[in-house]
């Protein structure tokens, strides 16, 4: 049975007790991440279900702030909901779906097509709550763009898999939505065509996403061999000169932006499995004292749990 | 032993923001805050509260290791009379810690026109017998002495009219190295400031600017020096004086510092110092008249006593602008010291060269073959670098380089007919 | 003679060891004047290998220690009370810089806008650009998880490092990653940087070079109120414009540049002025550039004008990165706060500044990252007047409160340090910061870096445990 906390409290609570007896405790967002290519799969199987849906919604939003702070349990597809009639949005935009939980993304600090032009969950998270492998309630950072208060839990915390803590809450910032938002797949060919569509990536205006597709994904998405899916986001100025510019490397078609949805499930760069990131010194210390009854996810990360 | 506590004034202006780190060439060569302005403020701190003691030889080592050449000032935003503060701080512990033997013979050699006259002749003798290029390149202090008198070395100057009179009656400060070892300087500044419509007169009675005993703490012969020039070119009638060396320059513009506590010579010497201007400011002031002259490629370094003492560098640019055949490119490190500064490389000889070395470097990669700097220290100190590394490079006056081109255009429109 | 001065000599040599307090005192304090802690030695590795073996020499007699770049700090970070001070300003070698793939490799004294003149042939800059850019270094902008103007749109150091070799406290080198996006793992990286020393020396340091944007216009607006001027900061966020640089400066900060060698042409009448930077591609700036103006002209602005060319650009950003220094001509001592609000907060915020500032009479020159709230209130004043300096704790005392009250933070880029820490009760619980000691402790178990700096002793459980420490 799936314990559901409903709140922090009765989260902390319900850790404090594992951590007395040693129970172990595996968290989960929406419970969609077991497939077998997760580290999920590695969790000691006797581990407790604790799912983390219930904590959700919005903590605060001042738009004009440009940040957010919403519960763990709030999907992808909720923030965005939250966001867009302000013309905002949190663009993690990860590989899966928008189903995922935001505890969930940044816990496994799972990146996505538009990361390297937008933010990858360590660059886009402000501040964060989480309940440590003793029970303990913790806040990092803060809700503010720029803090150096004290040592930092956030990027501690992103991508640590809850391995040290099970995440009940994220601040995170917000940018506008580009005015003019395009897709596209631009299509080359001759024996250099992959080489040519990534030197998009590099041109005069920098895209929001550009993958070269494998010709298995391009079959999946329905988009001719040798594409490249590419994403401009600006005013109309910005878009019409990257447009003259994408032209030259090859042939654009116009796709609508649902296809990022469809691409982000394939997931085309699975994790790989093989590090093993608590061996560390370091990280060993730091999983000792963190979940010093090793009760958090253990095996997540193939440590002998 | 600590003294009682003295003031410093200017000193507390230092908010410790270490902007002055990156622009000290000791700083960068030696790699400690002692032997950086922002650390040398904090000693000097010390030493006027008392707290730290002059004959403490590592603290004193310090701060003789300073070049003076001020490029902190340029960097510092809070506006730290960084020169002034050494200035002070070397005359105040000038008895517990007397200036050296080698530095006081010198010193004594420049504020006595005889022995000055003595010395120069002497070094002239050496060159004219070429034993100062036979011996140029041997180790040690006696081999850099040698090409240091060789780097004075000049050719034979032609000469062209001057043009009429348009401009202000002009007196040149003669100098000691300069009229001894480099009076063919001199004849250029004032044939170019003629050329330029300035009216040259003599100031009868002038001596050594005073600058050295003032940099190295005997400020009472600085003053002697300076209440005799202020006398000697204000009874010459000229309205400015004309100085072709950075050094000189920046220190007589100063006099109204040096002789703030002189209740007679203060308003004097403040009038004085406005007179002063670098022989650059006068000829950019007049343009200069434009000249063609060879085609050269040259390399542009700013004496500290220029573009930190007296903040100029846009001037002596103009100067070269104003040849057609020349080349320019600023070295990559122009605006720090080339380690000459004043006595310093005669009583820091190996920390001198250490701070040479980057900027023989950046000449050497330049592909010049003239350095052009307004101060007759680095030109010898650079000059003597370049001719101990083998280099054929030298280093010129600015106004040398104009009266070359002045002549070379004059020489080709009376021999080949004018264009 | 101290012990270890034969040992740390016998590895740097005796050149670059300090120990007569004549010539510590330079090391006494950093870029924050009124403190001063004299370290009990002064040593300066010149290359990696040094570096760890000083390092090591320090475990083996378990002797504590600061690192310290340029000593630029804000924040009394690197200030070593009887400890070892070990001085990383000799390793300065560019030790790769890859054009192609847009990183360089540097140790950790190489100064942030050496590391941006190496890069620029190569149309790169390095993008996080503090303040004291001309003398701070890389290995200190990690410590502090450094920001800038810029840092509005490029991000704060933390996300321009790539890699770092580090020696821990024990004496074990180990290399920190920043987490890829196919791997799994604990991101060390990112728990280092900002870690103020406390976690180990980084004895190397792999940043990301960015492309120098192909246009930018600086402009200037100034206003004849503090409101509007923040009014406008507000309003340019707001219209989803991110502006490169986003700054305010008020009138006293103005007077103070203006009478300094990097006079910019500030208006010195106007209560406030903005410096706003946008940059980018050629297309579509101009719709920027036109947007900001007219929302700044609506907020109240009195001219808004632009540079003409890069040397009044480059004029208005020196009048702005020298601000704190040029402070030092109004009075001897000068407090650097560095809190941050809400950006909607801003107005409201500076006006109970300056309302805390004229009670407490003291002044108050604001010159700041608008953009991304970060405020720095500086306070010029004597230290050796014991009225105006007890009055000027209690006006900063108040102000964090505020700041923190308003939902913002104590330190947007300076980091906690010792001048911090007073302040970090009031903005963590017990637990939080008793986790941040747990962090630290597993870098540094034995607690010889930078000991009592960012987290107050009393708030650390396991320290407070260990044998023979009192709170």
């Amino acid at each position: 049975m799936t314990a559901r906390p409903a709140s922090t409290d009765e989260l902390a609570t319900l850790v404090r007790d594992a951590h007395a007896r040693g129970a172990a405790l595996r968290f989960e967002g929406s419970g969609r991440w077991s497939d077998g290519r997760s580290p999920a799969t590695r969790i000691s199987p006797n581990a407790k279900r604790v799912s983390l849906a219930a904590l959700s919604g919005v903590v605060s939003y001042v738009p004009n702030d440009f940040t957010l702070t919403v519960r763990a349990g709030t999907t992808l597809a909720e923030l965005d909901a939250i966001t867009a009639p302000n013309n905002q949005w949190c663009p993690l935009l990860s590989w899966g779906d928008d189903h995922g939980t935001v505890g969930a993304t940044f816990a496994t600090a799972t990146a996505g097509p538009c990361s390297e032009a937008l933010g990858r969950p360590r660059d886009i998270a402000l501040g964060l709550e989480f309940v440590d492998g003793t029970g303990t309630v913790i806040r990092a950072g803060g809700h503010v763009v720029k803090n150096v208060a004290g040592f930092d839990l956030t990027r501690l915390m992103v991508g640590s898999f809850g391995s040290l803590g099970a995440i009940t809450e994220v601040s995170v910032r917000l940018r506008a939505r580009p005015t003019a938002d395009v897709t596209w797949s631009v299509t080359a060919d001759g024996p250099n065509a992959r080489e040519q569509l990534s030197r998009i990536r590099r041109g005069t205006i920098t895209p929001l996403a550009c993958d070269v597709l494998s010709d298995e994904v391009a079959r999946e998405l329905g988009v001719p061999a040798l594409s490249a899916l590419v994403r401009f986001g600006g005013n109309a100025a910005l878009i019409a000169a990257a447009r003259a510019e994408v032209s030259t490397i090859g042939t654009i078609h116009v796709l609508d932006a649902s296809v990022w949805t469809r691409y982000r499930s394939l997931d085309p760069h699975p994790r790989r499995l093989d590090a093993r990131p608590l061996d560390g010194a370091v990280a060993g210390r730091i999983k000792e004292r963190f979940d010093p009854a090793g009760i958090m996810n253990p095996g997540v990360f193939g440590e002998r749990a | 032993m600590t003294a009682a506590p003295r003031t410093l004034p200017g000193a507390d202006l230092c908010v410790h923001c270490g902007f002055c780190l990156q622009a000290c060439p000791t700083y960068l060569t030696l790699d400690d805050e002692n032997d950086s302005p922002r650390g040398r403020i904090v000693l000097m701190k010390g030493l006027a509260a008392g707290t730290l003691s002059a004959t403490d030889d590592a603290v004193g080592n310090h701060l003789d290791q300073c070049l003076g050449c001020r490029a902190c000032e340029t960097a510092c935003p809070s506006g730290v009379p960084y020169g002034q503060l050494l200035e002070q701080t070397r005359a105040e512990t000038a008895t517990a810690r007397p200036i050296g033997f080698l530095s006081r013979v010198v010193l004594a050699t420049f504020a006595h026109p005889p022995l000055m006259a003595i010395a120069m002749a002497g070094a002239r003798l050496l060159r004219a017998l070429r034993i100062t290029r036979l011996l140029a390149r041997v180790p040690g202090r006696l081999g850099n002495l040698m090409a240091t008198l060789e780097a004075t070395r000049r050719g034979a100057a032609a000469s062209y009219p001057p043009a009429p009179v348009t401009r202000a009656r002009v007196a040149v400060l003669q100098g000691c190295v300069m009229e001894g070892l480099l009076a063919p300087v001199n004849r250029a500044t004032e044939r170019t400031l003629a050329r330029n419509g300035y009216a040259l007169c003599s100031a009868e009675g002038q001596q050594c600017c005073g600058a050295l005993h003032a940099h190295a703490g005997d400020r009472e012969t600085a003053r002697a020096l300076a209440r005799a020039n202020i006398a000697a070119f204000e009874q010459s009638g000229a309205a400015f004086v004309a100085v072709n060396s950075a050094g000189c320059g920046s220190a007589m513009k100063e006099y109204g510092h040096l002789l703030a506590g002189d209740a007679a010579w203060h308003d004097r010497a403040a009038a004085f110092g406005a007179q002063v201007r670098d022989v650059s400011e006068l000829l950019a002031e007049a343009g200069p008249v434009p000249a063609r002259g060879a085609a050269i490629k040259v390399a542009v370094d700013h004496p500290c006593h220029l573009m930190h003492g007296q903040r100029l560098s846009d001037p002596p640019a103009r100067v070269l602008a104003a040849i057609g055949g020349i080349a320019a490119t600023e070295l990559p490190d122009a605006a720090q010291c080339c380690g000459s500064a004043g006595l310093y490389s005669l009583a820091q000889p190996a920390l001198s060269q250490r701070i040479l070395a980057p900027k023989l470097n950046g000449i050497g990669a330049s592909g010049a073959t003239i350095v052009a700097t307004g101060n007759p220290g680095c030109m010898m100190h650079i000059s003597a670098g370049l001719i101990r590394a083998g280099s054929d490079a030298r280093a010129l006056h600015p106004v040398e380089l104009l009266d070359a081109a002045y002549a070379t255009d004059h020489q080709a429109d009376h021999q080949g007919g004018s264009r | 003679m101290d012990p270890l001065t034969g040992t740390l000599s016998a590895i740097v040599g005796a050149t670059h060891v300090i120990a007569r307090p004549s010539e510590l005192i330079v090391y006494e304090n950093d870029g924050l004047p009124g403190y001063h802690k004299l370290p009990r030695l002064f040593v300066a590795p010149g290359n990696r290998e040094e570096a760890i073996a000083v390092v090591r020499a320090l475990a083996a007699s378990n002797a504590p220690f600061v690192a310290r770049g340029a000593g630029t700090g804000l924040s009394a970070g690197s200030l070593a009370d009887g400890i070892v001070m070990v001085g990383m300003q000799r390793m300065r070698r560019i030790i790769e810089l890859d054009p192609v793939a847009r990183f360089a490799t540097v140790e950790p004294g190489v100064v942030n806008a050496n590391l941006t003149k190496a890069a620029a042939p190569h149309g790169l800059h390095y993008a996080p650009d503090p303040s004291s850019q001309t003398a701070c270094t890389i290995g200190g902008n990690v410590a502090e998880n450094a920001g800038g103007p810029h840092c509005l749109k490029y991000g704060v150091t933390m996300n321009h490092i790539l890699a770092a070799t580090v020696v821990l406290p024990d004496g074990e080198v180990v290399r920190l990653e920043a987490p890829r996006d196919d791997e799994i793992g604990i991101d060390l990286l990112g728990a280092f940087v900002g870690s103020e020393g406390c976690f180990g020396i980084a004895v190397d340091v792999t940043v990301k070079l960015t492309p120098n944007p192909a246009r930018i216009c600086t402009m200037l607006a100034d206003f004849m109120t503090v409101d509007g001027a923040a009014e406008a900061v507000s309003a340019i966020i707001a219209a989803g414009i991110v502006p490169a640089a986003l700054e305010l400066i008020d009138a006293g900060t103005i007077a103070a540049v203006e009478a300094s060698i990097y006079a910019a042409g500030y208006p010195t009448d106007a209560a406030a002025a903005l410096i706003v930077e946008v940059d980018g591609p050629i297309a579509g700036l101009d719709e920027d550039v036109a947007a900001v103006g007219r929302i700044c002209r609506a907020a109240g602005a009195r001219t808004v004008r632009s540079a003409t060319d890069a040397a009044e650009r480059a004029r208005l950003w020196q009048g702005r990165k020298k601000a704190f220094g040029a402070m030092g001509r109004m009075s001897p001592n000068l407090v650097v706060q560095d809190a941050v609000v809400p950006r909607t907060k801003l107005a409201p915020v500076l006006r109970a500044i300056a309302e805390i500032s004229a009670r407490y009479r003291v002044t108050v020159c604001n010159v700041f990252h608008a953009g991304d709230g970060n405020l720095h209130p500086n306070i010029p004043y004597n230290a050796s007047d014991p009225d105006e300096a007890a009055r000027v704790h209690e006006a900063c005392d108040e102000i964090m409160a505020l700041c923190i009250a308003e939902g913002g933070t104590i330190t947007g880029e300076h980091g906690v340090g010792l001048d911090k820490l007073p302040y970090m009760d009031a903005l963590f619980t017990p637990d939080s910061l008793d986790a941040m000691c747990r962090l630290r402790s597993a870098f540094d178990p034995a607690r010889r870096a930078n000991p009592g700096k960012v987290v107050p002793i009393h708030r650390c459980k396991e320290w407070l445990a260990a044998p023979g420490v009192e709170a």
